[in-house]
């Protein structure tokens, strides 16, 4: 954990504060503020926890195997929202269609982790370390890719944000991160209190306390507390038209919005949905699936509409820690199975298009005779997006021990 | 950690800033090193054997003499804890075993078979309610999904789809039967006709042929909607009244009322509210309600609540900071399914009995534990080349079961891979991906007798690979349950076995970065004393390293740490254990909740974070002026004045030192102090709040 005591990009408090005293950690920031202020790239990076079932998310509808190996659950034909003749996304993705219709939204098929684990809490480590088969990697892959990023001399408190109770795998390590469960509670001795008496006690002490690890984060907070009440990100209400759907995923993305607009410097950000793991009565056009799948195609939908020109410099990817079997088992659901579905949806996506390889469903195609094989590793997806658009270009440190090279990238980014 | 070196340098600061009456021993590095004078040796073992001190504690330790305390700790059998004993004694379930929670608390697979008509409803009236009540919220939930779903499609559901042919043809029967029987009958008990609907609906549902025909009149469904919700109207008026009836006429109230309006009622306890319909309640009242909600959550809520009820009033502190370990250590998760009614046993009958004993036994205790075996999915792990896999047939006999076809086939590595990674000989132990394989098909056959109904630990050779296996190097042959017997000796007493353990006690014990020099003694008693837990900890109390200077206040406090220590040293007294649990879980680490094998980490980087931080203050505040619900304090008595001192310097300095025993900074002390002073009064509950927030407090 480092120490060193920071400053950040704060243009938009700046403005809000307006004629009240500036406070000198703002007044501090405001010197860098300017030139580094607009066009922060970010990348939102959503996980679906529990395994979701790509084969009936983006549906392979063209393949005869697909309806054969699943004769309950099935999307049939006449109900996908057809893409490319090949592949269509389940109904329940109909706020996507748009999305894809303008081509923000790309797809990356059988991706995923290489490694054979069906374990849920191994895959989903291994995805957010961003280290398959190494349990030992202490950070994850979005805290790396912050990691010396060239010209950024200074950095906001909110640089790296995780929409939850604490820090996920995928965030921790050295470089600071916020985790957030609910923004009008981050804040000490109540909400709306201007300066509260407890609040500066607090401050007081941190701030110059010789504990050095509590020192660091004690003046962070107060600095993202303060910073965070200038801003007031609470009034920026969804865009007109902007409904998102009543939920957790809902309201981690309406609140992620909100701290974009307020313009904290959000660099990468991170929340994710459960609800999943389908191993009974998983259902088809309707039932279990279904439902998850609206709550996180309207999410995402209202998210992006909710951001209007800020879209232009973000880039979201969905990922999930494994698929599902091809077949369905006994109990109309499916097992753990090996690759899956990836979404990638933002401003300089080339979108519109399937990329990856196709592996059929034959069974002789089949990983270890049950599911879908890999043909693109995820480290090479998110490799793209880590280079390409958040501008890190050690990839070697971002996902040690895999050769990412930029050629063999899939060019989703334009 | 990464910042060990400078971080003890601003220990080291820290400290001599904490005592700033003697000056004279904070430049004078060789007087440090030598072990520090009473009170503080007190101190330090206090925070360490303990969650933290209570006011006086330093006291008494300082009055039997620290290393007598210790011993005395390592041999809880002969501390007296009667006084816990009897705040526990409401909660039944603590003591109950997995089957009798089974058959009371039920569970969704025993809810399923009532509602396939597999099993009959049962007819004790609290029981038929908690039923009740989980079979509406089965068909609420299919309701919304049809709902939903309609909505989303913009027209009506495929007219071929069972699922919403059950639907429409059960909203009628099964919620207006109900409380039109019960409002006439008055009895309050699910009568027969109700128990039909219910049962008509499951047997339709699972017929799906006659579907086709199924009566869609839309219009006459909407008019039911319409009565359907008025009615719901007067139902929630209803139990809108509850909470100002009298307990017992209220518990009565309850149980006498129509399954609907149960259903009703149950809903408002849900996510843990509802605190005022419970209010005055006998515990076993209490148990009944919380079931009707959720019918394992007096289960849970009962063990949770007892975790903390100990870790604030246990005298043997030192077997419950260890019971906290070991659970850490053979971590299993509360909300993965079955082990909901699994983990009660599992920590009073694996874990505690073991937690000062020997390690060989607790790993064994714990390979056969029920909610182990299910957690880490052992129970569903077939060797490839079993009679079961074979689909040999099972020998004939008066007893022998049928033989379904199973789901799980095949060898599930789970706990082959934990076993070595996370309860032995650790991720650098020297095993391979095929030493994890073997060591599951070792284990093959151990799993569980009707997990459901909370049966126990079976070794079924059925399931077993045959075959003689190799782990590491050494050749089991092969002896059935004998084998995993044998493999998890050779774990239990292995060198890295050794390490590995000596090295997490002294992480939680010492320091995040401990010396090698010290975990090293440690393991060679492991490996002398045959895994004799007290005997290592009993070296580790003893070393020059544990009283090192650099050691004092080294470890920061984790969540459940941090409260628990908050409560005691406030000497608040807790009426309601459930308001402070849910503090913990909001801190990142609900009880019992930790998702991963691993466990929760006990080093510091995990536990700062901004929320993390901003999280404490706020508890700390809220603790100190009294808003945790279920928590009363006295700080005029704490502070040992009869009244508030009207001197704000006095008052703090009195509070600081039966707060935060071992003093606050300068610093900490100053930016109270102008607080104060700015406020012209002194608030005890602010001071104390913003001791108990301070960076000190947030060390042990």
């Amino acid at each position: 954990m480092s120490i060193t005591r920071r400053i950040f990009i704060c243009n938009g408090a700046l403005a809000i504060v307006g004629t009240a005293a500036v406070p000198s950690f703002l007044a501090r920031a405001a010197m860098g503020a300017a030139q580094a202020a607009s066009g922060t790239k970010r990348l939102v990076v959503i996980f679906q926890r529990g395994a979701a079932d790509g084969l009936n998310i983006v549906v392979p509808h063209a393949e005869p195997q697909y309806y054969a190996m699943r004769p309950s659950i099935n999307i049939p034909r006449r109900s996908v929202i057809d893409l490319d003749g090949f592949f269509g996304l389940h109904p329940s993705l109909a706020p996507f269609q748009p999305l894809w219709a303008q081509r923000h939204l790309a797809i990356v098929h059988a991706a995923g982790s290489p490694d054979p684990t069906r374990s849920h809490f191994d895959a989903q480590d291994y995805m957010e370390a961003g280290t398959p088969g190494l349990k030992a990697t202490e950070d994850g892959w979005l805290n790396r890719c912050l990691h010396d990023l060239p010209g950024r001399p200074q950095r906001s408190p909110f640089q790296a944000i995780a929409m939850g109770p604490s820090i996920p795998r995928i965030l921790s390590g050295p470089e600071p991160a916020i985790a957030m469960n609910n923004i009008n509670d981050f804040t000490v001795g109540g909400r709306n209190a201007k300066s509260s008496p407890v609040a500066s006690a607090f401050e007081a002490m941190y701030d110059h306390s010789s504990d050095a690890v509590l020192h660091g984060t004690g003046e962070e907070t107060f600095d993202a507390v303060k910073m965070l009440k200038s801003a007031d990100p609470g009034k920026y209400k969804p865009a007109p038209g902007v409904e998102y759907p009543k939920g957790r995923f809902g309201d981690s993305l309406r609140q992620l919005a909100q701290l974009i607009k307020a313009n904290l410097g959000v660099q990468v950000a991170f929340a994710d949905i459960g609800g999943w793991d389908h191993h009974v009565n998983e259902g088809a056009v309707d039932g279990q699936i279904a439902n998850v799948l609206r709550e996180f195609s309207q999410s995402i939908a209202a998210f992006w509409k909710d951001l209007g020109d800020l879209g232009e410099d973000t880039v979201v990817v969905t990922m999930s820690e494994f698929g599902r079997t091809a077949r369905e088992n006994g109990n109309r659901g499916t097992d753990h199975g090996h690759a899956n579905v990836m979404f990638v949806l933002g401003g300089p996506v080339r979108g519109g298009r399937v990329y990856g390889r196709w592996s059929e469903l034959d069974q002789s195609q089949l990983y270890e005779g049950r599911d879908l094989a890999l043909t693109t590793d995820f480290r090479q997806v998110l490799g793209e997006a880590v280079l390409r658009h958040v501008g890190n270009r050690n990839l070697s440190e971002v996902f040690p021990g895999y050769e990412n090279k930029p050629a063999k990238f899939l060019h989703y980014l334009g | 950690m990464r910042l060990g070196r400078t971080q003890l340098a601003a220990l080291v600061l820290c400290f001599s800033l904490a005592c700033p009456v003697s000056q004279v021993l904070a430049g004078k590095k060789e007087k440090a090193a030598t072990p520090a004078d009473d009170s503080k040796r007190a101190l330090h073992a206090l925070n360490r054997l303990t969650f933290g001190p209570r006011p006086g504690d330093v006291q008494q330790v300082m009055a039997m003499g620290v290393d007598r305390w210790i011993d005395l700790q390592l041999h809880p059998e002969m501390i007296d804890d009667s006084a816990l004993d009897t705040r526990l004694q409401p909660f039944r379930t603590l003591r109950m075993s997995d089957r009798e929670i089974a058959e009371e608390f039920p569970n969704p697979q025993e809810i399923n078979e009532v509602k396939n008509g597999k099993k009959p409803m049962p007819t004790d009236p609290v029981q038929r309610a908690i039923y009740g009540v989980q079979l509406a919220r089965i068909e609420e939930k299919k309701e919304l999904e049809e709902a939903t779903s309609k909505v989303a499609k913009g027209s009506a559901a495929d007219g071929g789809n069972p699922d919403s042919w059950a639907m429409t043809n059960k909203a009628p029967g099964a919620g207006a039967a109900g409380e039109e029987n019960s409002a006439s009958s008055g009895s309050g008990t699910m009568n027969s006709g109700a128990n039909e609907n219910w049962a008509d609906t499951m047997t339709d549902r699972g017929g799906e042929s006659p579907g086709a025909t199924a009566p869609r009149k839309l219009t006459p469904e909407e008019k039911e909607q319409a009565r359907i919700s008025e009615e719901k109207l007067y139902r929630d008026l209803d139990v809108q009244q509850l909470p100002s009836l009298p307990p017992d006429e209220r518990y009565k109230k309850i149980m006498s009322m129509s399954p609907a309006a149960q259903y009703v009622f149950a809903n408002q306890l849900r996510g843990g509210k509802g605190e005022e319909f419970l209010r005055g309640l006998n515990p076993a009242q209490k148990e009944t309600l919380m079931a009707m909600n959720n019918p394992v959550q007096p289960v849970m809520s009962e063990l949770t609540q007892a975790k903390l009820l100990r870790a604030i009033y246990s005298q043997r502190q030192l077997e419950e900071v260890m019971t906290d370990f070991w659970f850490n250590h053979f971590n299993v998760f509360i909300d993965k399914g079955l082990d909901r009614m699994m983990v009660t046993s599992y920590e009073r009958d694996v874990i505690r009995p073991h937690a000062l004993g020997r390690f060989d036994d607790l790993l064994v205790a714990t390979a056969k534990s029920p909610a182990m075996l299910f957690y880490l999915d052992n129970f569903m792990s077939v060797g490839p080349h079993s009679p079961q896999a074979l689909g040999l047939p099972l020998h004939p006999g008066p007893y022998s079961r049928p033989n379904p076809p199973k789901r799980a086939n095949g060898l599930n590595e789970n706990y082959g891979r934990e076993l070595l990674e996370l309860h032995t000989v650790s991720v650098n132990g020297g095993y391979s991906q095929r030493d994890v394989t073997e060591t599951a098909k070792v284990f093959t056959g151990w799993t569980i007798d009707k997990p459901a109904e909370g049966g126990g630990f079976k070794f079924d050779p059925r399931m077993h690979e045959p075959g003689p296996k190799f782990v590491m190097d050494h050749k089991i042959r092969p002896k059935g349950e004998e084998e995993g017997l044998e493999l998890l000796h050779r774990l239990a007493t292995s060198p890295q076995t050794a390490h590995f353990i000596s090295l997490k006690l002294a992480q939680r014990f010492v320091s995040d970065d401990p010396p090698s020099s010290l975990v090293d003694r440690m393991s060679k008693t492991f490996l002398k004393k045959k895994g004799d837990i007290g005997e290592v900890l009993g070296t580790m109390f003893h070393s020059p390293e544990f009283w090192d200077d650099s050691a004092y206040r080294a470890k920061l406090k984790t969540p459940l740490e941090f409260v628990v220590s908050a409560v005691r040293a406030s000497g608040a007294n807790i009426d309601d254990a459930l308001p402070l649990t849910r503090q913990i879980a909001n801190m990142g680490m609900p009880l019992y909740g930790s998702q991963p094998p691993t466990g929760y980490s006990m080093k510091a980087e995990t536990w700062v974070s901004s929320a993390a931080l901003l999280n404490r203050m706020n508890f700390a505040v809220a603790l100190a002026n009294g808003k945790i619900k279920g928590v009363s304090l006295d700080l005029v008595k704490l502070a040992g004045n009869a009244s508030p001192s009207p001197d704000a310097a006095a008052a703090l300095l009195s509070l600081e030192s039966s707060l935060v025993p071992g003093g606050v900074s300068q610093q900490t002390h100053d930016s109270i102090l102008s607080q104060l002073q700015a406020k012209k009064k002194a608030s005890p509950n602010t001071v104390a709040g913003l001791l108990l927030g301070s960076p000190e407090f947030q060390r042990r």
